[in-house]
């Protein structure tokens, strides 16, 4: 399938859990763009990146919301949030945003890809340790794993906008290594909270980027 | 000192009876001497002084003992002490001494100070019973803790080889927690003490983990020894060991992940630098126990079974959580409903239900291991590997030569184990697998052989199969079968007695012997068998032609059972005594029409199919007549119809019943049945029998040389109401009869024997008279009810004349009534009645009228005397005197003629905005009035019109009331007579009554209209001198009111009519030629009552 062929993810298309096609369509907001040797315009990436973002951004709120329905009280009570938990493997969300909007587009591009390709290898761990926590709960590990591949795609889409930008390829992604907070099982619940709550605000600021960059190059 | 100790040691020996044998007698002596040697001095010294020796012993063979060292003495002072016993022993010693143990009994003890310190020589009783047993502090020798399990594990030695013999001995183990040394555990623990060092353990585990809190533990012990007769203490308490959790500046929470039974009580603890605020577990909140620093614990108690996530237990400080999970259920069921079978004898298939959930899942979930008690080799189930349906099953290797399994299943998770058994011999739990590859092949047109594949290896035991035969339409047949088995292969056999051309279904099931258990049935496998020849002839009969030309023969198609393939074709053969002849004809076609010459023929027909032909079916053309044959009536009962007839010896053949339906043109024929020539009767039975619908049934008798119509019968097999209401029609009416005639119901409509006819009447008029509820017998409606259904006419007497009757018809059969049709009519006037209603009221009037004229008649004077009295002549009158020649004029001449009177009233009458006034004009003249009119006077104002009204009494006392008090004499003037002394004068009849100068009539002015008006003054230009008043367009323009000429046809116009005087209502209107009102002339009574005429 050409990339260049019409992007039919539209956002109801793709969200809709009913969708027999839904699976296709992830296919093709997953399509790393410069891996295939047909060329894609600089836009049209930007734009095949900010729809998936945006559908990302939009299934964030439900994937945490499955995640801690299956995790017990307290997690799973209403309005659940502690902001005192973080993991240190994962991207920062500490930068205020003065500074995260001073930056250039290319290291805008590069911490946010850097940012979901780390996701993608942390949702593979949340998937894991719900495999073994919930066995019997399959819909937990499917929604952790579609997570995991949308990040994994955005990271690739973000690399192939990099490149066609002509902007400093991003390094090779390493493997994850030693993640803290999974000696027991709170800690590793705790750690999938952690990881979909910090992905839902990279999510937000991935869409808000790569909104502004469409804009800026649809002109 | 070394010989004391070789003393001392030797005693103990002395308590082994057997070792005393082996001691010497000299030292035997010795020690008899010295215990005495004490013995004496103790009791000298209780004697004389109270002992403040003191003796103890920790191990049974030293008594250590010590006394009070007089005031006087000091340090480093030394005694002799002796033993009075067998051997008086003496010792020279400084503070206490250390003696072997002696024997029970008493024993004098003497001690001698040394060296002159002055002190007098004591001398002490020493008794066994007076020594303390206190055995050595006991050592810890370990102590360690398994954090995990939050398990302590003490151990230390009991030091048995320095006890002589064997001892119980009870060990006190005290824990305590927290800085503060709160004690949480003190127990007991007993041991032997064996003569050898023996070190011992002991385990405790901690209701709350050890990481919580500091724990300490101590020691003490207690020698139980039988034969010691002193007194027995405690040892004194160990040194204390703790064990405490590595200190870390991280908050942490314990236990983790630790899975508990359901039900029990856990502790759990925030290890913590922080303010711990509150802790839960689940949704539920905890009250905090404190420990030391800033660590809490909770305990919760009777926790219930997990969700599959565990159970959260959570402690909050300020900005952050920390917690555990922990997984509460239970231990595994035992496992149910276990059960061993092979389905090929190569492999064991064992499975069993789990029984109670245990709550834990994924790798705390229960593990299952099958193991084989002869074999010792085992298979082992993965948790994770649950099946849908919540079986579980593990498989097994059967093992070559082996046929008895004894199984036995272990279910083990972290909260416990169970087991069940089971012995089997796997060749009587043979449950085979579902045959495959079912195949069919013929051996003929009712055999065919049957094949199918079974895997496994059962070359050893014999195998049991079923065969499911399935036909169309029919029940399904078993046949069993037994064969040996062979090693995974196919599996024939025959299926015979089978029927030709038939599509059968079968299906294979197999067990093993001894059974076990069928095999699922295997897939359908469907087969056409083949084909065979017809085994019967088809069903003929036959029906000649209407015009009785041509026979058709009908057969019926053969039912598949006797076809026994498909039928391709019919061969039809004729023959009679001169010829045969035959026709084919193809199958779908089941009859042929054949022109026979009246002979006698015999018709037969034979089906033909692939595999050959059928025997034939005869039938005889002949048709025997009957003359004694009548029309029968049946009904039948939901689609079917009895039939009887009586026995017939003659008929050799069988009966044959046909039937049609009988609306149908002949030759009719729906269906047939051939019946036994025993039977009398059948039952005609048809799934296309309607009901309500007639059909003829025949029933032939079968003879020789033919067939002979015996019954005929037009039946229903059920009968319906009527369909349609009858026709039904007036044919006459009269003022008391009406004669109805209706038409007979067609038999499609009537779906039933007709019974007879209901004829309901009433009186009532269209729309208001409606027959409601027919059956239920109302009163006003008459009913007849007609049973002679060849009646169609009825007359309905005893009516009334001129009435409206409201006539309903119904027919009605077996079944029921049939619709209505209803009618209204309305019977003749009845005549004479209506002649003598008219006769007598003009008989009256005529009789009235008679008499009334012969009274007038006879009183005609008194009449005219009282109402019409004689009017004067006003040519009497000098007032009013015309001339003569004036007067009597030409006849043509309309000018008032005054008759001779002597008025004695005179009107004035005034414009119209005058109200009339009646004067007393018994003297004034008219004429005498006139000049003083003005000549600009209109003719209309001050007319004086003496004038005779008709006789209108009414009128004269409506006028005599507005009058009030004035005249009411009334004059009345015959206008005729009136009119003739008013006769225009002979002068102006030859002069122009307008242009003419001198009097002129009134009524000779032209006053009417604008251009009259014109013509007028031009006239009034030209005349001069009087001006009649009268003029009728002057009347018609001034006043409405005004009289009017009747008379049209009259050249004349006439001034008025005769009014009254009083009345300003004109008698006889005016004649108005544009008026259409008067275009019919003469007196209408309408015009009398005319209020005001048109303008």
């Amino acid at each position: 399938m050409p990339p260049s062929l019409p992007v039919p993810c539209l956002r109801g298309f793709c969200t809709s859990p009913h969708n027999p096609q839904a699976p296709f369509c992830l296919l093709t907001l997953l399509l790393p763009p410069l891996s295939l040797g047909a060329p894609i315009s600089t836009a049209e990436s930007i734009n095949q990146a900010y729809n998936l973002a945006l559908d990302m951004q939009i299934q964030t709120s439900a994937l945490l919301q499955i995640y801690l329905e299956h995790q017990g009280t307290p997690f799973s009570d209403p309005n659940f949030s502690s902001p005192g938990l973080s993991l240190r493997t994962l991207p920062s969300t500490d930068m205020p945003f003065e500074i995260w909007h001073g930056l250039e587009d290319g290291e805008h591009l590069s911490l946010t890809q850097k940012a979901f390709w780390s996701f993608s290898q942390h949702f593979q761990l949340a998937k894991d340790d719900q495999s073994d926590l919930n066995p019997g709960h399959s819909i937990v590990v499917d929604q952790l794993e579609e997570a995991r591949l949308k990040a994994k795609g955005l990271a690739g889409n973000l690399a192939g906008i990099m490149t066609a930008l002509d902007l400093p390829t991003p390094p090779a992604n390493t493997p994850l290594g030693s993640v803290p907070l999974g000696d027991s099982v709170f800690e590793r619940k705790c750690r999938g909270y952690v990881i979909i709550r910090d992905y839902s605000f990279w999510t937000d600021r991935a869409v808000t980027f790569l909104g502004e960059l469409k804009a800026k190059y649809s002109e | 000192m070394l010989d004391i100790s070789l003393c001392l040691k030797r005693p103990s020996w002395l308590v082994d009876s057997k070792r005393m044998r082996m001691t010497s007698d000299f030292q035997w002596l010795l020690l008899t001497v010295l215990l005495l040697y004490l013995t004496n001095q103790v009791n000298s010294q209780e004697k004389r002084t109270l002992p403040d020796l003191k003796c103890v012993t920790n191990n049974l063979q030293v008594w250590n003992c010590s006394w009070r060292v007089p005031s006087g003495a000091g340090r480093g002072a030394a005694y002799e002490v002796c033993i009075e016993n067998r051997s008086h022993s003496c010792y020279q010693l400084e503070k206490d001494i250390k003696i072997p143990p002696l024997l029970p009994g008493d024993y004098e003890i003497t001690v001698n100070p040394l060296y002159g310190f002055g002190s007098s020589k004591s001398k002490f009783i020493l008794n066994e019973k007076n020594v303390s047993l206190i055995p050595e502090t006991p050592e810890i020798l370990n102590l360690s803790a398994d954090f995990s399990t939050s398990t302590l594990h003490l151990k230390w030695n009991d030091k048995g080889s320095v006890f002589p013999h064997y001892s119980n001995v009870i060990w006190e183990i005290k824990v305590l927690r927290k800085k503060n040394m709160e004690i949480v555990k003190l127990v007991t623990y007993s041991t032997t003490l064996n003569g050898k060092d023996t070190v011992h353990h002991w385990n405790w585990t901690s209701d709350m983990p050890l990481e919580c809190a500091i724990h300490y533990v101590g020691i003490r012990c207690y020698i139980d020894d039988p034969q010691f007769s002193g007194r027995k203490e405690w040892s004194n308490w160990s040194l204390l060991k703790n064990i405490s959790w590595p200190p870390d500046s991280q908050t942490e929470v314990f236990p983790q992940d630790r899975v508990v039974l359901a039900g029990s009580d856990i502790t759990v603890c925030c290890v913590t630098q922080e303010r711990v605020l509150s802790a839960q577990i689940g949704s539920t909140h905890c009250p905090l126990i404190h420990l030391d620093g800033e660590n809490v614990a909770i305990k919760i108690r009777n926790i219930s079974a997990s969700a599959s996530s565990g159970t959260n237990v959570v402690f909050s400080v300020e900005d952050n959580i920390f917690g555990t999970v922990v997984f509460a259920g239970y231990p595994p069921d035992i496992p149910q409903k276990l059960n061993c079978e092979t389905y090929d004898l190569k492999e064991i298939i064992c499975t069993w239900n789990p029984g109670r959930p245990t709550s834990l899942e994924g790798p705390r979930s229960t593990s299952y291991t099958l193991f084989e008690s002869f074999s010792g080799k085992y298979s082992r189930f993965s948790g994770n590997k649950v099946s849908t349906n919540e079986s579980y099953q593990l498989f097994f290797q059967i093992l070559p030569n082996q046929e008895i399994y004894n199984f036995t299943l272990n279910a083990q998770n972290l909260l416990g184990q169970t087991e069940s058994t089971l012995l089997i011999n796997v060749t009587e739990k043979v449950h085979p697998r579902i045959p495959t590859s079912v195949k069919v092949k013929d051996i003929n047109s009712t055999a065919v052989t049957l094949s199918w594949h079974l895997p496994g290896n059962f070359t050893k035991i014999k195998l049991l199969c079923q065969i499911k035969i399935n036909k169309t339409n029919s029940e399904h047949e078993l046949r069993s079968v037994t064969m040996r088995g062979v090693e995974s292969s196919n599996y024939l056999t025959t299926v015979d007695k089978l029927n030709p051309y038939t599509i059968y279904t079968f299906r294979i099931r197999c067990s093993t012997d001894p059974f076990w258990k069928w095999s699922k049935w295997s897939k359908e496998k469907q087969y056409l068998t083949k084909e065979a020849i017809p085994s019967k002839g088809p069903d003929t009969w036959r029906e000649w032609s209407s015009d009785g030309r041509n026979l058709i023969i009908y057969w019926k198609p053969l039912p598949i059972n006797e076809a026994n393939g498909k039928i391709l074709s019919y061969k039809v053969s004729y023959s009679s005594d001169e010829e045969t002849q035959s026709l084919s004809i193809p199958d779908p076609q089941h009859k042929a029409e054949l022109q026979l010459d009246k002979n006698d023929y015999i018709i037969s027909v034979v089906a033909k199919n692939s595999a050959g032909l059928s025997p034939p079916s005869e039938i005889a053309s002949m048709e025997i007549p009957n003359d004694d044959l009548k029309i029968e009536q049946a009904v039948g009962m939901g689609n079917r119809i009895l039939l009887t007839w009586n026995y017939n010896p003659n008929m050799t053949c069988d009966y044959v019943i046909k039937w049609c339906n009988s609306s149908q043109s002949e030759p009719c024929l729906m269906d047939w049945k051939r019946v036994p020539s025993n039977s009398t009767e059948t039952v005609i039975e048809s799934d296309q029998f309607r009901p309500g619908v007639r059909y003829n049934f025949s029933v032939y008798g079968c003879r020789n040389q033919g067939y002979q119509l015996l019954r005929s019968i037009i039946g229903y097999v059920e009968e319906l109401a009527p369909a349609v209401a009858p026709n039904f029609t007036v044919e006459d009416t009269s003022a008391d009869s009406i004669l109805v005639k209706w038409e007979e119901i067609p038999v499609e409509e009537l779906r039933g024997f007709l019974r007879g006819y209901l004829f309901y009447f009433e009186k009532g008029e269209r729309d208001t008279s409606k027959i409601m509820g027919l059956e239920s017998g109302r009163f006003d409606i008459k009913v007849k009810n007609i049973t002679d259904i060849s009646q169609k006419t009825l007359r309905i007497a005893d009516l009334q004349g001129k009435t409206s009757y409201h006539l309903v018809l119904r027919a009605y059969t077996g079944a029921g009534m049939g619709p209505e049709r209803s009618m209204f009519v309305v019977t003749k006037e009845n005549s004479v009645g209506l002649i003598i209603a008219i006769l007598i009221p003009v008989a009256v009037a005529v009789i009235i009228g008679v008499v009334t004229s012969i009274l007038c008649y006879r009183k005609r004077e008194w009449i005219k005397e009282t109402f019409y009295p004689d009017i004067p002549n006003p040519e009497n009158c000098k007032a009013l005197q015309f001339q003569k020649s004036v007067c009597e004029g030409n006849g043509a001449l309309k000018t008032l003629e005054m008759n001779p009177c002597t008025p004695n009233n005179v009107e004035v009458l005034e414009t119209r905005s005058v109200a009339p006034k009646i004067e007393d004009t018994e003297i004034i003249s008219p004429v005498a009035e006139r000049p003083e009119d003005s000549p600009d006077t209109e003719p209309g104002n001050h007319v004086v019109v003496s004038y005779c009204p008709p006789v209108i009494e009414e009128e004269l006392a409506s006028s005599g009331a507005e009058e009030g008090g004035g005249a009411s004499q009334v004059i009345y003037i015959d206008v005729q007579s009136m009119y003739q002394p008013q006769a225009k004068p002979e002068e102006e009849l030859d002069s122009d009554p307008v242009g003419g100068a001198g009097y002129k009539p009134q009524m000779h002015l032209p006053i009417t209209s604008a251009v009259d008006d014109l013509d007028a003054d031009d006239d009034l230009d030209k005349t001069a001198g009087y001006r009649p008043q009268a003029n009728v367009n002057t009347w018609n323009l001034v006043s409405p009111d005004s009289p009017r000429s009747t008379d049209s046809n009259s050249e004349i116009v006439s001034f008025g009519s005769p009014c009254s005087i009083n009345s300003r209502q004109f008698l006889i209107p005016p004649k108005d030629e544009d008026s259409p009102k008067s275009s019919g002339g003469g007196w209408s009574f309408t015009n009398f009552f005319q209020s005001k005429p048109n303008d």
